[in-house]
């Protein structure tokens, strides 16, 4: 093991002690012994698939975040005492979670005897996996190019493709199985310009990425005022339906988060297994990981470099352009601007999940939950305002990259062109 | 006499640097019809109706062109000059401030797009992407505002006080990414991605909920910048020309620029850390400091940028200052791109850029075409020019013995 990934790891575990400290003093302590918090766990609409009731939870905030905060240093001084090999982003999740939780648990504290406040729990998941759900689509998409070697910054470009598209073919077939195919269409066909440009033509990758996205921007927002604008036909905004799977519903809080969404998110599921799977576990991934590793390397042993860099960059395209469709599937009518930087902070994602699926993953869901709790904590009477919570996430993002991941290790050749002699 | 033909048309056939953006202009300019034609229902109805017969066609192809003209002209009598009005104001002596207005409105745009894009082009050339651009320009305004708007001195101290302001705020944003990336190898990328999005939603909460606000005010909206704070218009308030003193301050700063970037000591470190870093280190550049500069530097230009615009042109912040359309630290990235991060490249492709963006008003308020067909005309534009191989394919440019190359800045997540 190196000693750059020492260092992160032990980084990361003071990170989570502090954090942990300041959630039992701030969170905990300082609500004061007659504060109590309610959770709730049933799901807001209570449809067909509900699954089975569960009472309201009430606890002592005090004691309730002292818990909480402390555990979550003990996961902390776990890392730095420890420093293991493996499973270091899965407790930096587990800790972000509990970090939400305490949170949320001192927003709604209340002294009175009758709770009026109260977290469903349920709820705020459900919430946060729709943006979760599209910020694994993007990280997955960063995944899929920049393990062969290609920086895809273009991702935010793919998300408003998608999203355009997306609308524009569910508007009109009412059916999203076409809005996906359209929406990964064209995603790929951003990829495939991202490829064309800077494998052919040898063009610098995050320009060309900056440059797709501000196109994609205003040829969108051109397209909202001349085509969607005039004929509102075209722009619907119609969700895709929730496809319940039986029994699995019915466990509380897991079953309506995991079991009961749209069937962009099963299709994530399958995406992010094919993908961890693929990448290391096949000759597939293999020679994947090779290309963007060592591209002269893998040339001499027959490995078609280009090759199989225009095929990921395509392919990471697609599933960048399903998760615009996705995003629209669950915001509803497209409009200008709307994907608000998603795509880049799927990107800061795959950074901090050291360009893993599995640690995207847990990546997106710290983020996803992060955006959605800024978003929605007013609804909690937080006395902070909107404009302060809007920017947490992305000074999360900030000290994520800088601070806690430190001098992280890209694939070597990434975003570095392949010239062949 | 056929000699010296025949040497043209070798320099209009062969790769050079100034053919390549030109041509990537043609391209662009062939991109944004190619929109509008696709577009536009009524030019794709006579298309539809072309075989029916010659006079359908005929007529297709002349709508087509009526079309596409009619936006051009528009842009170009909208960001230029109106022949017409032109020439009366010409013959009779009236009307000069209408006649004069496109080309008044193109200056003001472009003064900060200048400053901005400067910036931008000296982070470049260090090999540092500064996305941040925007978000230093905003907080650089909003330091401007409160110098200018809750300061009350004579002109002589309060302009250079307020335009220090906004250069201190720009540096304030830009040394986040500068002293993150020196010291953690943050990428610089992403942070200043996410600081655009913070200082955003900093621009909202000043304006609404601090002394910023404008007093009887519910909505964000900021204090009038006081007379000693603004950037006269060049012409005096009389003239009706909106064009003002900013002009004088970007001009300084394409001098200041030119001299740091090819004379100074410093600049010779930023270039040389920009071509190849493992020389700058080797010759004993201290990296970290560069990089710290060129932050400093970067993020006080476009704060610059931001106070220009806002003593300049605006007077007042409102939710909408640098967002969306009039995000000049966005633009500011393209147009550095397109003048090959060159002082003197960049004041033309500014004045073309800005000459886009006020057309393109022109354009959507005469013909419907909404102003976005700018910003796309914008980005294929730079990206050809990012692209140079494929212009010189498309119009089967020859290899020049040294063509000079554009040196692109970053190189992957490296450090």
């Amino acid at each position: 093991m190196s000693t750059v990934s020492r260092r992160r790891t032990r980084g990361i575990g003071v990170f989570m002690a502090l954090l942990g400290l300041v959630t039992a003093l701030g969170f905990g302590l300082a609500s004061g012994s007659a504060a109590r918090s309610s959770l709730t766990f049933n799901p807001v609409d209570l449809s067909a698939s509900a699954p089975l009731h569960l009472g309201t939870l009430t606890l002592p905030t005090a004691i309730a975040n002292l818990v909480l905060g402390l555990a979550m240093a003990a996961l902390g001084v776990e890392l730095l005492v420890r420093v293991p090999r493996r499973g270091v982003m899965a407790r930096f999740g587990a800790v972000a979670l509990l970090f939400f939780l305490a949170l949320l648990l001192w927003a709604v504290r209340t002294t009175g005897p009758a709770p009026i406040n109260f977290v469903n729990v349920t709820a705020v998941l459900v919430g946060a996996s729709a943006l979760t759900m599209v910020l694994i689509f993007g990280s997955l998409s960063g995944v899929l190019c920049e393990r062969a070697g290609v920086v895809n910054i273009a991702i935010e470009g793919q998300f408003i493709g998608g999203a355009f598209i997306g609308s524009m073919v569910a508007s009109t077939t009412h059916d999203f199985f076409f809005a996906a195919v359209a929406g990964g269409a064209v995603g790929g066909l951003l990829g495939l310009v991202l490829a064309f440009l800077s494998l052919r033509y040898l063009s610098d990758q995050i320009i060309v990425g900056v440059v797709l996205v501000t196109l994609l921007s205003g040829l969108s927002s051109y397209l909202n005022l001349q085509v969607l604008t005039p004929f509102p036909q075209y722009n619907t905004g119609n969700l895709a339906p929730n496809l319940p799977i039986p029994l699995l519903t019915k466990i509380p809080v897991l079953g309506p988060v995991l079991f009961d969404q749209s069937g962009f998110f099963y299709l994530m599921i399958v995406l992010v297994a094919a993908v961890s799977y693929g990448l290391f576990q096949t000759r597939w991934g293999l020679r994947v990981r090779a290309v963007g590793e060592h591209p002269q390397a893998a040339a001499t042993v027959g490995i078609k470099v280009i090759g199989v860099r225009y095929a990921n960059v395509i392919l990471g395209g697609v599933v960048a352009g399903l998760g615009g469709v996705a995003f629209m599937a669950t915001q509803g009518q497209f409009q200008p601007g709307y994907t608000s930087g998603l795509g880049y902070i799927a990107l800061a994602a795959l950074i901090f999940g050291r360009w893993r699926p599995s640690g995207a993953v847990v990546a997106s869901i710290v983020f996803g939950l992060s955006l959605y709790l800024s978003y929605n904590l007013q609804t909690f009477q937080v006395p902070v305002s909107t404009e302060v919570l809007g920017m947490v996430p992305y000074l999360i993002t900030i000290a994520v990259v800088s601070g806690l991941i430190g001098r992280v290790r890209p694939p070597a050749a990434d975003g570095v062109p392949y010239q062949r002699d | 006499m056929s000699e010296s033909r025949r040497r043209w048309w070798h320099r209009l056939t062969t790769r050079s640097p100034l053919l390549v953006t030109l041509d990537a202009l043609i391209l662009g300019f062939v991109v944004g019809a190619l929109v509008i034609i696709t577009t536009t229902a009524s030019v794709l109805d006579a298309w539809r109706a072309m075989f029916s017969s010659w006079a359908a066609f005929a007529h297709a192809c002349q709508l087509t062109a009526d079309v596409v003209g009619a936006a051009y002209r528009a842009m170009f009598t909208g960001a230029v000059v109106n022949p017409r009005i032109f020439w009366h104001a010409v013959t009779t002596g009236q009307g000069w401030t209408l006649a004069l207005t496109p080309l008044s409105e193109t200056l003001t745009y472009a003064a900060p797009l200048i400053i901005a894009s400067i910036g931008v082009g000296i982070a470049f050339q260090t090999g540092i992407f500064n996305i941040g651009a925007n978000g230093q320009a905003i907080l650089g305004g909003v330091a401007g505002a409160y110098m200018g708007s809750l300061v009350h001195l004579p002109t002589v101290v309060h302009l250079p006080l307020t335009l220090a302001a906004g250069i201190a705020g720009g540096v304030i944003v830009g040394l986040v990414p500068g002293l993150l990336k020196a010291y953690t190898g943050a990428h610089e990328v992403i942070v200043t991605l996410m600081l655009n999005y913070v200082v955003a939603a900093l621009l909202i909460f000043t304006l609404l909920s601090t002394v910023l606000q404008q007093p009887g005010q519910q909505n964000d909206i900021s204090r009038t910048l006081a007379p000693s704070a603004q950037l006269a218009p060049l012409f005096g308030a009389a003239s009706g020309l909106r064009v003002n003193w900013g002009l004088a301050v970007a001009a300084l700063v394409v001098v200041f620029a030119w001299w740091f970037l090819e004379r100074s000591s410093l600049g010779f470190d930023f270039r040389v850390t920009g071509a190849n870093p493992q020389a700058a280190r080797a010759s004993g550049i201290n990296a970290r400091a560069v990089i710290v500069l060129v932050f400093v530097i970067s993020g006080g230009l476009a704060g610059l940028a931001g106070i220009v615009q806002l003593a300049g042109t605006t007077h007042y912040l409102d939710g909408g200052f640098l967002i969306g359309n009039a995000g000049i630290g966005f633009t500011a990235i393209t147009v550095s791109l397109l003048g090959r991060n060159r002082p003197v490249g960049i004041v033309w492709s500014s004045l073309l850029f800005a000459g886009l963006g006020v057309g393109g008003r022109a354009m959507q308020a005469a013909t419907g075409i909404p102003l976005d067909l700018a910003t796309v005309i914008q980005s294929a534009v730079v990206l050809f020019v990012a692209t140079p191989v494929l212009v010189q394919e498309i119009f089967r440019l020859r290899h020049a013995a040294a063509a000079g190359e554009v040196r692109l800045a970053t190189s992957g997540w490296g450090s």
